[in-house]
């Protein structure tokens, strides 16, 4: 009985876990094409659903932000240019966040003040269905 | 949820590291007040040549005659100890984290080799617990607090690799691994894991009195 009842359990488990992984095909993610030997597969990312529900269709400015001699120029937006123009893959003295970097912080900073959205690892680098 | 994950992955890890390093500072403290105390002998034959003789001569793998009769359980154990170290302090997940919060960076192993690796340490801590339960010797000479402890050093190895797969429950895997990493590290300096910084100091007692009273070897 005992046994029958775990491979019962290990079934259920194996089917949500080959579910789940098949819905998780063509999710749009973020561009990572900077970086040359990603480790992870590229962050979910629906940039006009998020913005939508995270009410920023109006300020784009919010995260294509620009900076010029360290300073936050307000209302300029850097749309169109893509991040890594300005955030190298390391840090230099130009520019001190590094790519990597400022993609991270840029989610998590404002998705924990939100009390919204992922902020863990695998949340929004999630594996795809093999 | 989100101040809940904030919390201990921000002040819960510096408290925990707070609390590791006074802690290891205090059973110092401790340990010398209780010399002081009971044993202010041994300074007429603690000695600083037969100290490191006798450091060095553990450091050097299957020297000692001890690690040479059991050459699979100090195999097995050389090697955990190094990675137990290394694997944490060299993933990648770990020194970007830190990076994003204090700017410091170092090597990391590529996540391919973190995750081999974890499968290597999780499997030489059931190897230990097998051992604990099949070796006469071994097994006469242990509590079942000892199993608790392999379980203590095992659950953020397994949460973790676990939770770099996303086989399941991801959210809660990572708490588990969080909060199982700082509990290791908060228990280092009150437990018997405090052999991490104070293997050394017996060593050099026992070095110093076999080279200084017996004259004799102690590997």
């Amino acid at each position: 009985m005992k046994l029958k009842q775990c491979i019962f359990i290990m079934m259920i488990l194996l089917f949500v876990t080959a579910f789940s992984a098949y819905s998780k095909e063509d999710i749009p993610t973020a561009d990572n094409s900077a970086f040359k030997h990603p480790q992870r597969p590229a962050a979910v990312f629906d940039h006009d659903e998020h913005n939508e529900k995270a009410n920023l269709e109006d300020d784009c400015s919010y995260c294509h932000h620009v900076y010029e001699n360290k300073k936050l120029i307000k209302d300029e937006s850097s749309e169109g240019s893509s991040c890594s123009e300005c955030h190298p893959l390391k840090s230099s003295l130009k520019n001190a966040i590094p790519l990597r970097t400022a993609f991270h912080k840029r989610c998590k900073e404002c998705h924990f003040k939100s009390d919204k959205g992922p902020v863990l690892c695998g949340e929004c680098h999630v594996k795809k269905a093999r | 949820m989100h101040s809940f994950i904030h919390f201990i992955m921000g002040p819960m890890v510096w408290i925990s590291f707070m609390i590791f390093f006074f802690g290891v500072i205090f059973r110092f403290l401790k340990m010398f007040k209780l010399i002081n105390e009971k044993e202010i002998f041994i300074y007429t034959y603690m000695s600083l040549k037969y100290s490191f003789r006798s450091i060095f001569a553990w450091l050097i793998p299957f020297l000692p005659v001890s690690t040479r009769k059991s050459p699979v359980f100090y195999s097995i154990s050389y090697i955990f100890h190094l990675l137990l170290f290394l694997v944490p302090v060299c993933l990648l997940s770990h020194v970007l984290l830190i990076e994003e919060s204090v700017q410091w960076s170092w090597f990391a192993f590529n996540d391919s080799v973190s995750d081999t690796l974890t499968l290597v340490i999780i499997f030489s801590l059931i190897f230990f617990m097998v051992r604990r339960i099949v070796v006469p010797e071994v097994k006469f000479l242990t509590k079942p607090s000892d199993f608790i402890f392999i379980l203590i050093v095992g659950l953020p190895f397994v949460t973790g690799f676990l939770a770099f797969h996303q086989f399941f429950a991801y959210r809660w895997l990572v708490i588990a691994h969080v909060l199982s990493g700082e509990l290791m590290l908060i228990l280092i300096p009150f437990t018997r894991f405090s052999h991490m910084f104070m293997a050394p100091f017996t060593r050099a007692y026992t070095g110093s009195e076999f080279g200084s009273v017996r004259h004799a070897k102690d590997w």
